[in-house]
């Protein structure tokens, strides 16, 4: 068998040195128009001569985010798909546990209209929503920031605060402990209420859960993805209530079993 | 590899390369430390800077496998993850984000979502019922949206930059203008336009202007098949890769 394996290993060398050979001459017939792939050049932690992100060992960045100059990232925060976290004209620090989701924009002012130039600061257990713009202002902890608001320089948001979906919070606004701001331009719509604010911290604690699942995930090297692929498509047509009903149970495969944490059901 | 690896790292590489391919603990570290105050973080050495795969675009959480159709145009900076269903003629531009992690995602026929959308499930939705994403048939969704919860019904035009947050609904042949946010459990009755922060009644739409939505849709689905037919079923990066390998000594 052992010559038998050989002869198939040359073959499918032959027919892949064949195929190569016919993308390059595809390349040749497509001339200036041919696109040749590169290797991902995204950096995601990227310093810009001498200012590197300090990024605590138990925080999730996302791969495709962007973490540009001097930016401190504490313990148990993520960082997720897509944003951009830039550093590179004045300091960015994000807490502890805190969560800057999808698509989000934290950057700096280096110089201001009113001469200050404050850096950005976001405290511990802060949610910042997806498609933030957070520029040059001070979250304190266990703010909440809605999703698409936009926090121009030198905002402070108390803590216990709530800045609303869709929000522009112009310069040097305040926004006061335990209060929901909204609208285009900012204003104050009404008091949390205490359930709201006990929601906060809680919120956070989910998504450092969620957070785990994915840098899990995302840290996979090719072997352990290219395995829970077969194991999956061996899994998928199984379903739990009709083998409960045979009186059959049947475990899945631990790679494929999610951390109880995630659901906040749960 | 891994010790040729290693013993490579300390001859020739410089430290940036240690890290790039040490892709183990890459983002998380499991020993429990004491509780300590608030002090500086601690970084990993071993976290990459730099990972040569990029963002991969289909992220499976646990038993969950994003499903994309054959004929769907995906952008690569796409993130699929979790539950998302993208079905056929749907197309996902640069830079969206699908999140469905803790709830489903669904695309369907013939819709798209333009560039840097961030759709997203919630656990729970205010209204109480299931609080999945549902984009129905020829939907358009346009740029730099962000879709929590919602259930758009067939052919509506969602309009650039909107915001529609948990539990809210936007029926069939509406149109939201750009930069409208929708309030949590807001129900978009069906043929009107709707616009602001937070969206009111703008006006009824004629039957031409409903008529073009399901075109709006077939137009960008046919744009999207132009986009499509310029990437190789297959990437050729792996030719990159076993040159680089091969430039540093490793086996490949």
């Amino acid at each position: 068998m052992g010559t038998l394996g050989r002869a198939f290993y040359s073959v499918g060398f032959w027919i892949r040195e064949t195929g190569q050979a016919l993308d390059r001459l595809g390349c040749r017939l497509q001339g200036k128009n041919s696109f040749r792939e590169q290797l991902s050049r995204h950096r995601t932690l990227m310093n810009v001569f001498d200012k590197a992100p300090i990024v605590d060992k138990e925080a999730f960045v996302a791969p495709s985010a962007s973490i540009i100059g001097n930016v401190q990232i504490g313990r148990g925060s993520s960082v997720w798909y897509g944003c951009v976290l830039r550093g590179d004209v004045n300091s960015v620090t994000v807490g502890s546990g805190t969560n800057i989701q999808d698509n989000s924009l934290v950057h700096v002012a280096k110089s201001n209209l009113s001469g200050k130039v404050p850096p950005t600061i976001i405290g511990d257990n802060v949610t910042i929503g997806h498609s933030a713009v957070l520029h040059g202002c001070t979250v304190e902890d266990e703010a909440f920031i809605g999703m698409g608001a936009t926090v121009l320089d030198g905002v402070v948001v108390e803590k216990h605060a709530l800045v609303a979906a869709g929000a522009l919070v112009r310069q040097n606004t305040r926004i006061p402990s335990g209060e929901i701001w909204g609208g285009n331009p900012a204003k104050f719509l009404r008091k949390l209420k205490s359930t709201e604010i006990d929601f906060i911290p809680k919120s956070a604690e989910n998504y450092s859960n969620l957070a785990k699942a994915h840098a899990a995930e995302n840290a996979k090297p090719l072997n352990a993805i290219e395995f829970e692929k077969v194991l999956r498509k061996r899994h998928a047509g199984k379903d739990e209530e009709y083998d409960s009903m045979l009186g059959i149970v049947r475990e899945t495969p631990p790679e494929l079993k999610l951390a109880n944490n995630i659901e906040p059901g749960k | 590899m891994a010790t040729s690896i290693a013993r490579f790292s300390r001859k020739t590489l410089t430290p940036t390369l240690i890290r790039r391919f040490s892709t183990s603990s890459a983002a998380l570290a499991t020993n429990p430390d004491p509780p300590k105050p608030k002090l500086t973080p601690s970084p990993s050495p071993n976290r990459a800077n730099w990972d040569y795969r990029g963002q991969r675009q289909i992220i499976p959480l646990g038993q969950w496998l994003p499903k994309v159709a054959v004929d769907a145009y995906v952008a690569p900076n796409v993130v699929l993850a979790g539950q998302v269903t993208v079905w056929d003629g749907s197309s996902v531009w640069n830079g969206a984000v699908l999140r469905g992690d803790l709830n489903k995602i669904t695309l369907g026929f013939c819709s798209n979502v333009q560039e840097r959308c961030v759709v997203h499930a919630a656990w729970a939705s205010p209204t109480g019922l299931p609080a999945e994403t549902l984009i129905d048939r020829y939907v358009t969704v346009g740029a730099y949206s962000l879709l929590r919860s919602c259930t758009i019904e067939p052919e509506c035009i969602i309009g650039q930059h909107s915001i529609l947050m948990e539990g809210s609904l936007v029926e069939t042949r509406s149109i939201l203008e750009a930069g409208s946010v929708l309030p949590p459990g807001r129900r978009i009755p069906s043929g009107e336009l709707w616009g602001g922060n937070p969206a009111r009644f703008i006006r009824t739409l004629t039957n031409e202007e409903t008529l073009e939505i399901p075109k709006l849709a077939v137009a960008i689905n046919h744009l999207s098949g132009d986009h499509f037919s310029e990437f190789l079923p297959y990437s050729t990066v792996y030719l990159e890769v076993e040159k680089f390998k091969k430039s540093l000594g490793i086996h490949v």
